[in-house]
């Protein structure tokens, strides 16, 4: 973190003289309007009319994820999810698939730890063929046996494959380690042990379980006239029979107390993958924008104290980022990232090098100045097309967020001070308790990591699973 | 009707006649876009949409590692990095420092045959990036420490997306051996010795030859009006001095005589295959029947690859092709994930047998239609941000000379016939064309054969 004097001059004149420029024209961004409709049998729908583009977006969020999973039978929200189009009561899998295609159309459904969710498009032409689609896949699905063992036959391969890219399994193994396999912890994917476990029969129960009317939220975004589309939607939707399910109870798990390590053993790895951090924050934290700022400056932005002390200044790696998944219950916070195996020690000692730095000096009046125009300036293009709108208010409703997210969003990041900053890194931003997560050459850098805990953790790569609850 | 157009796209020519419930076929869909060559022959490519304050800049140069030799390989890659790193105005770390001080972001790319520099930023910002972008081409600084460290960057991402990356290293291993001759044979990061051996003289060498205004193509798109982006162009962009382009890349790669094969052992989970078959370049007339026939093939679960191997053999995880604009004539590549221990020829077999049913018989006119109906939502998808059309303009301008061809897309896919289809599947899928690249598991304990 050496800047020569004169350059931070430099930086300073330049910044001032273009900060007034962009304070004296920045235009506020708003969330276009959505109108909230329940029907009878309880589905919340969302619609969000966005014209210019001739597209229309479903986001469909069930509010029943890989946290319902049984113990042992991880992976089992996903592969619900994931046959949904794969046979129903109208159509084999083929049949969806062909009459998907034929229109230009896109159906993609999977699960993360909070909710299922189903994403689609059709142009706005064929929004009456494609509503159907939809809703044949949604509301009758049959789960053919054949399909059954198709899908669980090609995850069980696609987990063994994403082995082979560290990058691909470094937050899998993170998560695991770091909740000690319990809730969070359980990958949603699920594994080469749990996806043995699902049968036919637990798929439809789970579906009978959690896919109801009134545990569902739709939205739906693009160029449609909305009060025909809500016509279209009673007939269809509306038809759904409601019925009764069992909230999904998420424990909630704090930070992990002292460090531990775990090292995944890649013996042919030239280079070392590792994340380090601790369980952090959920959806909601009022210090959520807080957040966001600081850690634009910490390791959010290619200008961060991280990519600027590893990548810009010492060459180790090609990228490291530091990031908080918040969700329902507490979620991970991490720095990720990669370098060669001879220079594993010096990275991390710099990653938490920096991290010191950040709960010892604080931010500057300048960083924090930076990092505020940073996120308004790039925020628009988040919200620009018809899909991404239809997520982001899918998920708010899940969350219990409003339009404010965006509309306040300016207003909010605007009220952080120095102050605010520096009890935001105290309470947020760990140090003292760690978990460490490598996947590398255990042959090569095995003793060098030891020092970074007390606790030491090993398992090799092929080693069925990521870590094993208890 | 439309509301007032509000620059969002071909909508408002084609949503009207999509509200109809015609089916598009030749339609021609429009947006406006201003254009100017500046007095150094660059030439600049405005498209104003006001649906959010912000704007996509892109510069596209025609250099790319196409334009390299032995020895050098990865120079035009290199210099992207470089092109971070410092300049008159700007020095070393200041071009992101300000850049996101002012609420903008950047990255950039480099292919065989392009190097592309990307802004985002809020409207307010744009004289700032002017500043820069003239900045930066006028007055790169080449500063030895940062090439030093940059090196290792470069080396940082070779590792992470080759040696760690089971598809990264097949397609590199590919196109060495796809190609004899032409340049297009090595990879566009290059060789990892050429990374660690190139020179200062290389580099200077390398901006010389390939940063010419003339070189260059620039596109803009978003919340701004041509008058001002022009303006801007004339006071900091066109002062610059053009001089001589690359010099053209003569070599012609000879016609394919026979099957080609290679193997990789690498210890690995699952095995991979990669095919690829000789294509004429991306402005040739062929180009809209082959991309029908790749969507026929490859596109959604209802092609006819993923039928046959992922759905009714059940060999294969995934199965796709891909195929990058190229100046010269280039790759189609067929790219199958085998399910574990499933021996890659039995992927290739399949593969092999489909290929001679789409060349035996023409396709039918269901998948004619349902291949253009992917490929319209396709261009919605691609067309409905700033960023995805600053980046389309430009190819479609830079590959096939021209960005109005853009507006004839619909019309070209259009005009493409069950018998264009059959016929492109016989002059490019035969064997002697295809070159197959496996990767097969090596793991302790086994043994290597």
């Amino acid at each position: 973190m050496t800047l020569a004097n004169n350059t931070l001059r430099t930086l300073a004149a330049f910044c001032l003289c273009w900060l007034l420029v962009a304070g004296a024209s920045a235009q506020t961004i708003k969330m276009p309007p959505h109108e909230k409709i329940v029907l009878k049998n309880g589905l919340t729908v969302l619609l969000l009319e966005k014209h210019g583009v001739p597209i229309v977006s479903f986001a469909a969020l069930i509010k029943s994820g890989a946290a319902a999973d049984p113990v042992g039978q991880e992976g089992l929200a996903s592969q619900t999810a994931e046959l949904l189009r794969k046979g129903t009561k109208k159509r084999s899998a083929q049949q969806f698939a062909a009459d998907l295609d034929y229109i230009g159309g896109s159906f993609e459904s999977g699960a993360s730890a909070d909710f299922s969710t189903i994403s689609a498009e059709f142009l706005t032409k064929n929004l009456n063929t494609g509503l159907e689609l939809f809703a044949d896949a949604l509301l009758q699905p049959t789960f053919p046996q054949e399909e059954v063992d198709k899908s669980l036959a090609q995850s069980l391969d696609a987990v063994k494959g994403a082995k082979d890219d560290p990058r691909q399994v470094l937050n899998a193994y993170y998560d695991a380690y770091l909740y000690g396999g319990k809730g969070y912890g359980r990958a949603p994917e699920g594994d080469e042990i749990s996806l043995k476990k699902i049968t036919h029969d637990s798929i439809v129960k789970f579906y009978a379980a959690n896919y109801a009317p009134g545990n569902t939220i739709l939205a739906i975004s693009g160029e449609f006239n909305a009060a025909e589309l809500r016509k279209k939607l009673e007939e269809t939707l509306g038809a759904w029979p409601a019925k009764p399910v069992t909230p999904v109870a998420i424990p909630a798990v704090g930070p992990a107390k002292g460090k531990r390590l775990l090292l995944v053993d890649k013996p042919d790895a030239t280079q070392t993958y590792f994340a380090i951090g601790n369980v952090e924050t959920a959806t909601g934290d009022p210090d959520r924008v807080g957040i966001r700022v600081v850690n634009t400056i910490f390791g959010g932005r290619f200008t961060s104290m991280l990519n600027e002390a590893l990548r810009v200044e010492s060459g180790l790696t090609y990228g490291v980022r530091s990031s908080f998944d918040p969700r329902k219950q507490p979620g991970p916070f991490g720095i990720y990232t990669f370098t060669k195996n001879d220079s594993t020690v010096q990275a991390m000692d710099m990653a938490l090098e920096v991290l010191h730095k950040l709960r010892k000096d604080g931010i500057t009046a300048e960083q924090l100045a930076s990092a505020k125009s940073y996120i308004k300036g790039q925020f628009p293009p988040t919200i620009e097309t018809s899909q991404a709108l239809a997520q982001r208010i899918a998920s708010d409703e899940f969350y219990g967020l409003d339009d404010n997210e965006v509309n306040q969003l300016e207003a909010r990041i605007d009220a952080v001070t120095l102050e605010t900053a520096r009890q935001i890194i105290q309470k947020h931003f760990p140090e003292e308790n760690l978990v460490f997560v490598l996947i590398g050459k255990a042959a090569a850098i095995a003793p060098a990591v030891t020092k970074y805990a007390g606790k030491q953790d090993a398992r090799e790569i092929s080693a069925p699973g990521f870590w094993p609850g208890s | 009707m439309k509301k007032v157009f509000r620059g969002s796209l071909p909508g408002m020519v084609l949503g009207i006649l999509l509200a109809s419930g015609v089916t598009l076929r030749a339609q021609e869909p429009q947006f406006p876009v201003a254009t100017k060559t500046l007095k150094n022959g660059m030439k600049v490519l405005v498209q104003p949409d006001h649906s959010i304050p912000n704007v996509a800049l892109y510069i596209f140069y025609r250099v790319g590692s196409r334009n390299e030799r032995p020895g050098t390989t990865g120079l035009s890659h290199f210099f992207e990095h470089m092109m971070f790193n410092g300049a008159k105005k700007y020095g070393p770390g200041d071009l992101d420092k300000v850049m996101e001080a002012n609420g903008a972001s950047n990255n950039a790319y480099t292919s065989r045959d392009v190097t592309v520099y990307q802004d985002w930023f809020p409207r307010s910002t744009m004289p700032l990036i002017f500043d820069i972008e003239a900045d930066r081409i006028e007055n790169l600084s080449f500063d030895p420490a940062k090439i030093k460290s940059e090196r290792e960057v470069v080396a940082s991402e070779r590792r992470l997306s080759v040696d760690n990356d089971n598809g990264g290293i097949l397609d590199e291993q590919l196109w060495a051996t796809a190609f004899i001759a032409h340049t297009y044979q090595w990879p566009v990061l290059g060789w990892t010795s050429d990374i660690e051996h190139w020179t200062m003289e290389d580099l200077k060498h390398h901006f010389a030859m390939g940063y010419s205004p003339s070189n260059a193509t620039m596109v803009v798109v978003g919340d701004v009006s041509p008058e001002e982006v022009f303006k801007l162009c004339e006071q900091d962009i066109e002062p610059i001095a053009s001089h001589a382009p690359p010099p053209p890349v003569t070599t012609v790669e000879p016609e394919q005589l026979g099957e080609r094969r290679l193997v990789v052992h690498k210890p690995s989970e699952l095995p991979l295959l990669l095919i690829g078959y000789h294509v004429p370049q991306t402005n040739s007339p062929d180009f809209y029947a082959l991309n029908i026939l790749r969507t026929v093939l490859f596109q959604g679960e209802s092609s006819r690859m993923y039928q046959r191997l992922v759905d009714k053999d059940q060999i294969a995880l995934d199965v796709s092709s891909e195929s990058d604009p190229g100046f010269d004539p280039t790759l189609v590549i067929v790219i199958a994930q085998p399910k574990q221990n499933v021996d890659p020829q039995t992927c290739e077999k399949d593969i092999y047998e489909e290929l001679e049913r789409a060349k035996s018989a023409p396709i039918s006119d269901q998948e004619l239609e349902k291949a253009k109906n992917i490929r319209w939502m396709e261009f919605y998808q691609q067309m409905r941000t700033i960023n995805g059309r600053a980046n389309t303009i430009g190819t479609y301008e830079v590959f096939f000379g021209d960005y109005n061809k853009l507006f004839d897309a619909a019309k070209n896919y259009g005009a493409v016939t069950k018998e264009d289809v059959q016929r492109v599947a016989k002059e490019y899928f035969g064997a002697n064309n295809r070159t197959v690249a496996t990767l097969l598991p090596e793991n302790e304990g086994q043994e290597k054969q």
